[in-house]
């Protein structure tokens, strides 16, 4: 059983020697993507032992997750993990995510801030934007689920070749979502724990989403 | 009168502009053909602007001619920039295809 995490990165030379030092311990491989970051970020995170690609051109962390999930798949990988190169999550609850996976419970598995484990979320995210995006997975996608926008996941291959991230932004999260429930994939949530260092995605920021979401309609 | 002549002399400044870009080659036929034909529609409105003045009180329309042109280039613009907008986006998905396909090769 081969299990790849793929960390897409941006300008984090800051975390990404520690987050690929501590992911390495619990996965076979890990897969950053560089998303043309202007720092070291791409040779800190080869000399933690990284397969590192690098982006020539900066897309997004929609893409970065494509390109690395792309690899991961050419890996051969069974189980494909999608972690943040910020620091945020924990690398120790991988076994946890991937549990349900392995013991056949669920074929893909959302990390979720939303349940047991306590994580330090701004006030505004807790009681607006998450409401307000669990609200918008609901009229876009039908959508019920406690965390809106994880990025901690975990899927089996088969399950991650299905799915076609099209947005290069932030929207990636809901699509994802929304290729999980229309392709009848068995899905569960887990808790995890988030550290937040920084603010991460704003309310603007969730706006544009929401736009993203819309024209990649409209382009289809 | 002077009005009109004025706006003909913009949109003939504008239709030289367009010929000698095509000359160049800087744009394709599709797009000359476009603009073309909205300098020619805007030129004929110029020069016909009492009839469509006319034309707009016999449909019932209370504002002049002039104002209902004004409203219908501001909806052919948001158009424009609607059809751009979906075209850049189409450029975008293109290009990240093209930086993956680039990342995935190394």
């Amino acid at each position: 059983m081969k299990i790849v995490c793929v960390i897409p990165a941006f300008n984090e030379a800051k975390n990404i020697l520690q987050v690929v030092s501590a992911v390495r311990s619990y996965v076979d491989e890990v897969i950053v993507v560089d998303d043309a970051s202007r720092d070291a970020t791409a040779n800190l995170a080869e000399q933690a032992g990284a397969t590192v690609l690098r982006h020539v051109i900066n897309r997004g962390q929609g893409a970065a997750l494509r390109t690395g999930t792309q690899a991961a798949l050419k890996a051969n990988a069974d189980i494909i993990i999608h972690f943040d190169a910020d620091n945020q999550f924990q690398a120790n609850e991988i076994p946890e995510v991937i549990r349900p996976l392995l013991t056949g419970q669920a074929e893909a598995v959302l990390g979720s801030r939303f349940l047991t484990k306590k994580s330090n979320l701004p006030l505004t995210k807790r009681i607006i934007i998450h409401p307000l995006a669990r609200f918008v997975n609901r009229l876009f996608f039908k959508i019920r689920l406690s965390d809106p926008q994880s990025g901690f996941r975990a899927l089996k291959s088969e399950v991650a070749a299905k799915i076609k991230i099209e947005n290069d932004g932030m929207a990636h999260c809901s699509e994802i979502l929304y290729q999980l429930f229309k392709n009848k994939v068995k899905v569960t949530e887990v808790p995890i724990t988030v550290t937040y260092h920084n603010y991460g995605q704003s309310f603007g920021g969730g706006l544009k989403i929401i736009l993203d979401l819309l024209i990649q309609k409209l382009i289809k | 009168m002077i009005q009109q002549i004025l706006a003909l002399i913009v949109i003939i400044f504008f239709l030289i502009r367009l010929f000698s870009q095509k000359k160049k080659k800087e744009i394709n036929s599709n797009e000359f053909l476009l603009w073309l034909v909205f300098w020619l529609l805007a030129a004929a409105a110029v020069i016909f602007i009492k009839q469509i003045d006319q034309l707009v009180r016999l449909l019932g329309f209370s504002g002049t001619a002039i104002n209902i042109l004004v409203y219908l280039v501001v909806l052919a613009l948001i158009y424009q920039v609607f059809r751009l907008r979906l075209a850049i986006a189409k450029m975008e998905k293109n290009i990240s295809e093209l930086n993956q396909q680039i990342a995935l090769k190394k």
